[in-house]
């Protein structure tokens, strides 16, 4: 019996769509980070909102960046 | 000459002259030391902070006192973040992965990475940005309980009718941090300041300002 393939499909396919649909999740999660992140700065100013929406954004891009190299390497 | 007789009214404002002579009220202490202080990005305890400022605030309100958990409040998420971070160089020990191709286990590597700034980022700005601010006006307790939801709770500081400090355990007296508890005649019966850096220096300030707004009140109500 070969345990890479399920019902014809390969094993490796079907976790790649996983890991692309958690990487999809992760990203909405650090969209809503920023719009956190907005709302708190707008709330609050302290002097350092722009070191922190940056970092927002850098959260942002990390996940976009690791959707698109599994996009490629998987 | 030596006065024959001085009504008792003239000797009360005789009394509470003499002790606002004795004693700096927080709202003039500004004066005497001249200017604000810039706080820094760490700081949980800023007294006339210069670069505070929040939503709905006044044009004329000064901010006072701006506090946040104390510093060290954040060991915890962040030994449980330097752990995340180091926590892959355990699988040169523990070859957990070894089942996935290299390609699926540095998805795997990343994704970890993801999740530890995700949860090191959620946990700063939690600390960050629940404040509580002391104008010279009202308390302003500004809560972030989750990713979307923002509360704001302020009352008057004539609303104040009661002030408690609670400080206990090994690592609060040591550090000099603790909660204070404010019960006010508002909707919202306390606003509660956790964790705070000097409580006992906080509360005593509160006072001093609810002393001032009653006598501004008394004033007030003279004329």
């Amino acid at each position: 019996m070969n345990l890479d393939t399920f019902l014809g499909i390969s094993i490796w396919s079907i976790v790649k769509i996983f890991v692309m649909f958690a990487n999809l999740i992760y990203i909405v999660f650090a969209l809503v980070m920023v719009r956190q992140v907005k709302l708190m700065t707008d709330t609050l100013e302290l002097g350092y909102e722009k070191i922190i929406i940056g970092f927002s954004y850098v959260n942002l891009t990390f996940a976009i960046l690791v959707i698109i190299y599994s996009f490629l390497t998987l | 000459m030596p006065d024959i007789f001085i009504s008792p009214e003239d000797v009360e404002k005789e009394k509470s002259e003499k002790k606002n002579e004795r004693k700096t009220t927080p709202s003039q202490a500004k004066g005497k030391s001249g200017h604000k202080v810039h706080i820094p990005l760490w700081a949980s305890y800023g007294y006339y902070p210069e670069n505070v400022k929040f939503i709905d605030q006044e044009p004329q309100e000064n901010v006072i006192l701006f506090l946040r958990a104390h510093l060290i409040t954040n060991l915890g998420w962040i030994l449980v973040g330097v752990f995340m971070i180091f926590a892959p160089l355990l699988l040169e020990k523990f070859p957990l992965l070894d089942f996935l191709s290299l390609r699926f286990q540095i998805v795997a590597i990343l994704g970890w990475y993801m999740i530890t700034m995700a949860y090191m980022f959620e946990k700063f700005l939690s600390w960050f940005f629940n404040v509580n601010i002391i104008t010279d006006r009202r308390v302003v307790d500004v809560d972030f309980t989750n990713l979307i939801y923002r509360e704001i709770t302020d009352a008057n500081l004539n609303k104040i009718q009661d002030v408690t400090v609670s400080m206990g355990g090994v690592f609060r007296s040591i550090f000099n941090f603790g909660t204070i508890l404010v019960q006010t005649a508002g909707e919202k019966n306390f606003i509660e300041f956790v964790d705070i850096p000097k409580p006992d220096t906080v509360a005593g300030i509160l006072s001093d300002l609810r002393l001032e707004e009653e006598n501004r009140g008394k004033g007030g109500s003279k004329l």
